[in-house]
């Protein structure tokens, strides 16, 4: 979905989140937050943002309802991105399911900011090739993508960590950017711990107001003095070694 | 009609500029909200419940919508009083607008040391005392569910404040007027109420309550003819301000609790789905005002025909 809007939301960068605004009545009270997917642009000016959406609910399902020429109220860009740095030339993208949506504008910014010179390795799962997104576009970029599907009616019949593993072991990456579900960043959390990698994941939880007011958002930090993090202000993009997922 | 409405409102000893405030923990310390309004033009701020020491609150999931609502079970974190003081009280300071602080503990002599501390810092207007949590003491039931209690906890802390009291009180009770005049006795200057209502969602495929706490606080639209109820029943009980909260969503929300007997209201939920609310209320009520060519807010409060 494309918005077209103006002010500081075209200055997002990757990893930032919006909350929307889908309210019908009192029904569906609270905003629910969306990772921005990329800044469209026309003739080199930034001229929108764009939404990639999974229908999961009340309020996704009404996301989908709207039209073009509809207009939405939104809060962004909220949260920190992921951290970028010229110095990292061997980079991961993992992504699994929906958790594309951040990636993806992740992969277009690298693209930009290093004139194409460094080519992160993609690696995208799903539960099926239904859930495979944006595939097309990580490889119009000229990036190797690596896919694989829980029912192998695409790519490898397998989780997308299990090749990923063996990628990692083979020639350590200097990052590693991931979004997904818990269970797939726990599996990335472990490996990243063994092989001692440096890995950045897009977080999820349930928000009220996602500017930090009302301290619902929590995940539990890894500093037991800390005891949780707010996804919203000390994220949603974390160094996976800082939280206890 | 030329004249400007006026809209101050008094709670004890703090003088409001308009009725409108921000609920506690509905609004942080303010700062969050700072890009979408101009705070000074609030009638009053009430920061995040605050204890002695920091607190982490409960596990996560903490909060979940419901039909017309949400529950939310934080768990009351807070940074703690130190911490208060040197990292949010520095910017509360710049500001013109009343601030209150809402404070809780797990003993009434925790209640006692955090007002007196508090007292020590001209640029904070009042306390609001939460009375909705468990008394460590009394086998964790809340201060604010037995009317004896409540008179102990108020007691301790008008002790050690001149500032403006103002006692929060809580729904989840048998007859909120016993506790509100055991309150009024023990040297409140103003009520607030309510907090929320007490409440649960289970997920039915995993046969799990929702909230980790299992049980959390309901808010928002879902809770205002139970608040609006209070306030009146309260309103008539006794002859202190009573500050109405509980699903406030705009203008009209506000009035009704006004007409009902509330001097002031607080706003809470609304905050997070349209942080500008609070002002858009203060706009509201001065514009609803105007039309009707009301020239003191003093006119509408209590103003129930029945
Ligand atoms: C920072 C952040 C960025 C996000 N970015 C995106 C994005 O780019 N695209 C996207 O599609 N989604 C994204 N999400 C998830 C999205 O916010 C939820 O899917 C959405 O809030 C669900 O709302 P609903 O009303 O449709 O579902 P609800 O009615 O609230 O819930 C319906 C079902 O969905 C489940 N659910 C609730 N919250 C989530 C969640 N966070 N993730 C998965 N399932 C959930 C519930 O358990 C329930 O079973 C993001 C979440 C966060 C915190
Ligand atoms: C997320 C959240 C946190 C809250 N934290 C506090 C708190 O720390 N102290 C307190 O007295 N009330 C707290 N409340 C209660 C609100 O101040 C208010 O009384 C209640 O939400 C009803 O008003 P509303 O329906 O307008 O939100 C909290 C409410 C919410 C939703
Ligand atoms: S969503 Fe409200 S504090 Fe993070």
């Amino acid at each position: 979905m494309g918005l077209s809007c103006e002010g500081t939301l075209l200055r997002a960068v990757p990893g930032q989140f919006i909350m929307v605004r889908l309210k019908a009545g009192n029904d569906l009270l609270l905003r629910r937050p969306f990772s921005i997917h990329g800044i469209v642009t026309s003739r080199g000016n930034p001229r929108g943002i764009e939404l990639l959406y999974k229908v999961v609910g009340k309020g996704t399902f009404r996301l989908s309802e709207y039209r073009e020429g509809d207009s939405l109220d939104v809060i962004g860009p909220l949260g920190n991105g992921f951290t970028i740095s010229e110095s990292y030339e061997r980079i991961h993208i993992v992504s699994g399911g929906i958790g594309v949506a951040p990636l993806r504008f992740l992969a277009m910014h690298i693209e930009r900011v290093t004139g194409g010179k460094v080519k992160p390795q993609v690696f995208l799962g799903g539960r099926s090739d239904a859930d495979l997104l944006c595939t097309k576009e990580f490889i119009d970029l000229g990036l190797p993508v690596q896919i694989t599907t829980d029912d192998g009616s695409s790519g490898d019949q397998c989780l997308i960590t299990d090749p990923w593993e063996v990628s990692v072991s083979v020639n350590p990456p200097q990052m590693i950017y991931a979004c997904g579900p818990m269970s797939m960043l726990q599996c990335i959390g472990g490996i990243v711990s063994k092989h001692g990698l440096l890995c950045e994941a897009s977080i999820e939880s349930a928000m009220a107001c996602g500017i930090g007011a009302c301290l619902g958002c929590v995940v539990r930090a890894k500093d037991i003095n800390e005891q949780y993090k707010h996804v919203c202000i000390d994220g949603p993009v974390f160094n996976i070694q800082d939280l206890k997922i | 009609m030329a004249n400007h409405p006026k809209t101050a409102v008094s709670i004890g000893p703090a003088d409001l500029k308009n009725c409108v405030m921000t609920a506690s923990g509905t609004f942080g310390y303010a700062g969050e909200f700072a890009g979408f309004m101009d705070l000074n033009r609030l009638g009053g701020i009430i920061v995040k419940g605050l204890s002695l020491k920091p607190s982490g609150g409960n596990p996560p999931p903490r909060i979940v919508e419901t039909a017309c609502g949400m529950l939310n079970a934080i768990g009351l974190e807070n940074v703690g009083l130190d911490a208060f003081i040197e990292k949010k009280l520095p910017f509360l300071k710049t500001l013109s607008t009343p601030v209150f602080v809402n404070i809780y503990g797990t003993t009434i002599a925790e209640y006692a040391e955090l007002a007196q501390r508090l007292e020590e810092i001209p640029e904070i207007a009042g306390l609001e005392v939460n009375i909705s949590c468990p008394n460590v003491k009394k086998g964790g039931i809340a201060f604010g569910a037995d009317p004896a209690t409540a008179h102990d906890v108020v007691t301790a802390v008008r002790r050690k404040t001149t500032k403006s009291l103002m006692v929060k009180l809580s729904p989840n009770v048998t007859d909120i007027t016993h506790i509100a005049c055991s309150v009024v006795d023990a040297g409140a200057d103003a009520l607030s109420l309510i907090n929320t209502i007490t409440g649960m969602a289970i997920d039915v495929e995993t046969r799990r309550p929702i909230l980790a706490n299992i049980t959390g606080g309901l808010s928002g639209p879902a809770i205002k003819p139970v608040a609006l109820r209070m306030v009146w029943q309260v309103a008539q009980k006794v002859d202190i301000p009573i500050v109405g909260v509980g699903g406030i969503m705009g203008t009209g929300d506000a009035l009704e609790f006004l007409i009902a007997g509330a001097s002031a209201v607080q706003i809470g939920t609304a905050n997070f789905v349209n942080p500008k609310t609070a002002v858009e209320v203060v706009d509201g009520i001065e514009a609803w005002m105007k039309a009707n060519e009301i020239e003191n807010i003093h006119e509408i409060i209590g103003s129930i025909r029945v």
